[in-house]
This record gives structure tokens, sequence and C-alpha cells, in this order.
């Protein structure tokens, strides 16, 4: 099999035993990055120092040194997450040529492993979108079929795993930005709870929504990778203190007796008929697998979309405040520093980015803070409030991830409303904190793939990664391909 | 009711935003910010108890502090790695007050 075929841990385990050196696995990558990405568009920047590194992991396996547990694996990160001594961009022009000057948390505990940061993916523009359309950068396209998105907004990690351009990447998640992708794409995608992973060096979009997670092939994978994430951090004030669970070895624990809550109101109208077919289809391979399906409600999902476009906009109107020409590289022309500030925002940011921050503004400003924002948080307590009580009676929650599968390039860029309304199965996890994986079911009639969400208790993520695995191992969905020249050979 | 943007509020509010927009897009931004308001605004059927709390995320820790100790930094040099004009120890910017002789 060649290399970019296998799943990410079956790699590992041949540059362990010396079956494949990182040089050559490296290589291997960037081949397929050269002859790809043109036509993807999935990476922003792939890195110089990609095969510096593997000859050095190389030189020091060889020397006998003991090194991390992903040594040699090739990564690639979402261009919002800092990677220091290049440019992190978050998919803009403000930032475009701003180089961190810290690595994320997160990329130091990768860094750590001995992975190789080998690029990084395409966005949309600071997070804010469901398609990577909203990209400085150009779109992203799906590679299962190539005038659709790949979803967003981290649509280049997700395209860049599908196409095998890269083993596994990793993405953040603030209103399904990492589920809605992987789903779009075919691939798992893992949202943590809020806290689990370390916000430090993410490019903040809504501080109290965004999370960075796993994207890769399998749920084994994106449990490989969150025992080299996950855990407290004190650069991030918002990191729980919460014990990680050994994401690994829980993995193959039965289902039998696990109870899974399915809510009957996201199987009906608004939902396409073939997602709908293949979700109900995968209900029943988790009976046989032995868990329990029950009925559950979760009544606030309809005011769901509604509260987190107040809520992440008025967020983000805060932490994007920063971007002002005076710190962060971009300046636009101007006679006097208020006009500094006007131009730099208008010119450096994009329509989507501007759109959200006047609504943010607007929604926090003076007489409305109580209609919007604070009437969305009493909401908020209300969406945790049904996932309370659904948890008392169910481990998990299982339904589609979108209500459709991957719709075309520019289909929704003049209508954002209908963008944000394809977030209603994503949003509410964000908005409570709690995990959520989405995993491939099978694909439509049509080709496009389809994915299947559960959600689960908060600190929970070894039980979604266990029911994951469960899954994947009684299917193959995870393991198809999008059509040539994708396709790598077994 | 709160209202519903019109051409002047949404200058004031491009203007808070400290964003500057051409007439185009004031009036495009306009016409978005009323569909998507019109949509949120949903919110006000909600039927909430009346002593219902706010959630503002799912925070553990309230004043996450550490010890009042002097500790490294990132160094300045890097940090102005960044700077769009910068004298090497400070930001340089524009004029708060515009220079009327220019």
């Amino acid at each position: 099999m060649t290399l970019s075929a296998l799943n990410a841990d079956v790699i590992v385990d041949q540059l362990n035993a010396g079956e494949v050196t990182a040089t050559d696995c490296v290589q291997h990558f960037l081949d397929r990055i050269q002859v790809h990405n043109a036509e993807l568009n999935a990476f922003i920047r792939v890195s110089e120092s990609a095969l510096e590194q593997a000859e050095a992991i190389d030189q020091r396996r060889k020397a006998g040194e003991s090194l991390g547990c992903l040594a040699g694996l090739p990564i690639a990160i979402k261009d919002g997450i800092c990677v220091s001594g290049q440019p992190t961009t978050a998919g803009s022009k403000m930032l475009e040529n701003f180089s961190p000057p810290y690595d994320a948390t997160i990329v130091e505990r990768l860094k750590s492993a001995d992975a190789i940061i080998i690029g990084k993916t395409n966005m949309d523009e600071f997070a804010m979108g469901s398609s990577t359309e909203n990209s400085f950068f150009g779109p992203t396209n799906n590679p299962w079929a190539t005038n659709r998105v790949p979803g967003g907004s981290s649509g280049g990690s997700a395209a860049c795993v599908a196409a095998r351009l890269a083993p596994v990447a990793i993405g953040s998640d603030t209103g399904g930005s990492i589920r809605q992708p992987a789903s779009f794409c075919g691939i798992t995608g893992l949202k943590p709870s809020y806290g689990r992973v370390s916000r430090y060096g993410l490019i903040a979009f809504a501080s109290s929504l965004d999370q960075i997670g796993p994207m890769t092939r399998t749920a084994k994978e994106s449990a490989l990778l969150m025992s080299v994430i996950a855990g407290f951090d004190p650069r991030d004030s918002t990191s729980s203190k919460e014990q990680v669970s050994d994401f690994l070895t829980s993995l193959e624990t039965p289902l039998a007796g696990l109870r899974i809550g399915v809510c009957r109101d996201h199987l009906n109208e608004g939902l396409d008929v073939e997602v709908k077919t293949k979700i109900n289809d995968a209900i029943s391979v988790f009976k046989q697998l032995g868990a329990n399906i029950e009925e559950i409600e979760l009544p606030q999902t309809k005011s769901a979309i509604a509260a987190y476009y107040i809520i992440a906009p008025c967020e983000a109107s805060s932490n994007l405040a920063r971007y002002d020409g005076v710190r962060y590289t971009f300046r636009a022309q101007a006679n006097d520093l208020e006009e500094m500030y006007r131009n730099t925002r208008g010119q450096g940011f994009g329509d989507e980015v501007k759109q959200r921050i006047m609504l943010g503004t607007y929604a926090l400003s003076s007489g409305y803070y109580e209609a919007y924002y604070l009437k969305a948080s009493k909401v908020r307590r209300m969406i945790k409030q049904d996932y309370d009580e659904a948890f008392k009676k169910v481990d998990l929650i299982l339904g589609p991830t979108t209500p459709t599968p991957a719709f075309k390039l520019g289909q929704h860029t003049q209508d954002p409303l209908a963008m944000y309304l394809a977030d209603i199965y994503t949003v509410s996890a964000n908005l409570a904190g709690i995990p959520a994986i989405s995993v491939p079911v099978e694909p439509s009639s049509t080709g496009l793939p389809i994915g299947l969400q559960l959600q689960g208790r908060a600190f929970e993520e070894n039980t979604l990664l266990r029911a994951a695995h469960q899954f994947q191992n009684e299917t193959l969905w995870h393991m198809a391909s999008p059509s040539e020249p994708w396709r790598t050979q077994s | 009711m709160p209202e519903t943007p019109e051409q002047p509020t949404v200058n004031q509010v491009a203007k808070l935003a400290r964003i500057h927009l051409d007439e185009q897009q004031l009036t495009s931004s306009g016409e978005k910010l009323k569909q998507i308001l019109e949509f949120v605004s949903q919110l006000e059927q909600a039927e909430l108890p009346k002593d219902i709390e706010p959630f503002f995320g799912a925070i553990e820790s309230v004043n996450a502090i550490r010890e009042d100790n002097l500790q490294t930094s990132v160094p300045r040099e890097k940090i102005l790695d960044n700077a769009p004009e910068s004298d090497g120890e400070f930001y340089l910017v524009p004029p708060v007050f515009r220079n009327t002789d220019s």
C-alpha cells in the first residue's frame, strides 16, 4: 500500500519499525501536494522546512534517541493556529504577512511529539464561514466534486485529509467548523469539550465557543492526536483542569448497554431524504453493536441558530477590534489615527467578516445589549439545560451533522442566511460546551459524503471516540476515497 | 422593539466598528443587517423562565490568576517584527489629530 493510503497510526508504526524513513514519508506527501494542491487549493502555505525536520528525525532515530509518539508523521494545521517563524494568516488579507512570535500550545505539543508540520491549510477568513469561500486566498474545492465546497471554516484541512495530501490535520470549531467540513469531505472530525484543548495561539473568533480539534480519516487517529494535544494549559485561562482520559485504550470497549438518544425532530422536514435514510441505516448499525436507542427531545434547537448568530458575532466584534493597523502588519494609508483604523479595517477585512463585526457591534451597542446578547445568552442557558436533561437518559446523542451533502461553490454566497441555517445541527454543541464528532456514513447516490454526528457529555470524548471507532470497525465508509486523481493506489 | 437599521444607523454602526464602507457597501451591508436582525429577532418569541440566568460559556474557573512574579515574555524585537511601523522600541502611528498644515 502506498503511504498516503495508510492511516496515521499505521504510518507511525512503520516509521518506528524503520520500515520507512521520515524523509521518504514527508517527500511522499510533498509530492502529492505538488501535484494536487493547485486544483484543490487546500494549502495556503507548504512548509519549507518539512524535509529538513524529517531528516533531523531520521538522524536522531539512527543515533538511538528516544522520539516522540508521532515522530515523523506529517500533519497539516489550519492557518488560524499560530506556527512561529512563518505566516499565519487566518485566511485574511489583514494577516497575510503576520509571522507569529510564538507557537500555539497545541503546535508546541505536536512538535514535542516530533510530528512534522507539512503546511497551513485554507480557511474561511477569521473562521467565519461554512464553505471556505470567504478566504482571501480563494476557495478550496471539495475533492469529491471540485465544483462543490469542502465546507468551512476548516475546509482546507478537510480537503487535505480527504485527498490524502496529509494523513491528518488540525482544525478549529466555533459553530461546526470541524464537523461540517468533515461531513462534506467524508472524514472524521472531533470538536472537543470547551476547555479540553488549549486555545493559546488560536487566532480568536468567539472566545466562549472556539475549540481546536483533530480531523482525520478515522476515530482512532483522532484519539491519537487528542492524546497529544488535550490537557490543561496555564496560558489559556479557560483551559480545564479536568483529567485527560486515555482516549486510545478505551476505544475497544464494546458498546453493549450504551444509551444513544435520537431527536426525532432532527430527522424530519428540512432534512435531505438521502441523509435521513443513511442516518437511519447507521442507527441500525449502532443497534447491532449493542447500543440502546431512545428518543429524546432538544426543544431549543429551533432557537440555536439565532442565539449563535448573535453571540458569535458579538464576541467576534470584540476579538477583532485589535486589528486596527497598529500592531499586526497590515496598515492602510491614512492621515490620522482614526482614519487609519477605519481604512485598515475597511480594506483588510473581507465582506463576511465586516458584516459580522457590524452585526456584533450593533447587538452590543447601548440600548440593544439586553434585547440581543443578553437574551441570546439566556437562550444559551436553555440549550445547555436541554442537553443536561437529555444526558440524564442517554450517554450520546446521534443525528445528522448537516441537513444536506456539500452544496455547490457560489450556491449560498449571495444569501448568508441560507448558509447560516445549514449550521442547525452543529452550533448547539458549541453553545453548551459539549464535545461532538462527525463520522462518515454511506455517501449519497451521487457520490457525495454524508456525516453522522455524535454528541456527548462534557469531557466524555472517550465515549464519542469509542462509539465512532466501533462504528468504523463495522462499516467502511471512512475508507472510501474521492475518485481520481486523488484516490491513492492501494 | 429594536428598530431595524436604516441608512443613518448603518453609518453609526460602521463608525462604532471603525470600519470604512463606501456608499454602495453601506447600502448592501444595511440590507444584510436588516435581514439577519429580522431572523435573530425571533428570539423575542422565545419563552424563557423569569429567573433564568444567562450562560456565557462553559468556563469553569473564575479569575484564573497566577502568582505575581516576574516572568520572561516574548522579546520586544520579535513582537515588533510584525509592526507596520516602528522605531525599534514603540509602534509608530499617524497623529491622533490631523495636522491641518499638511
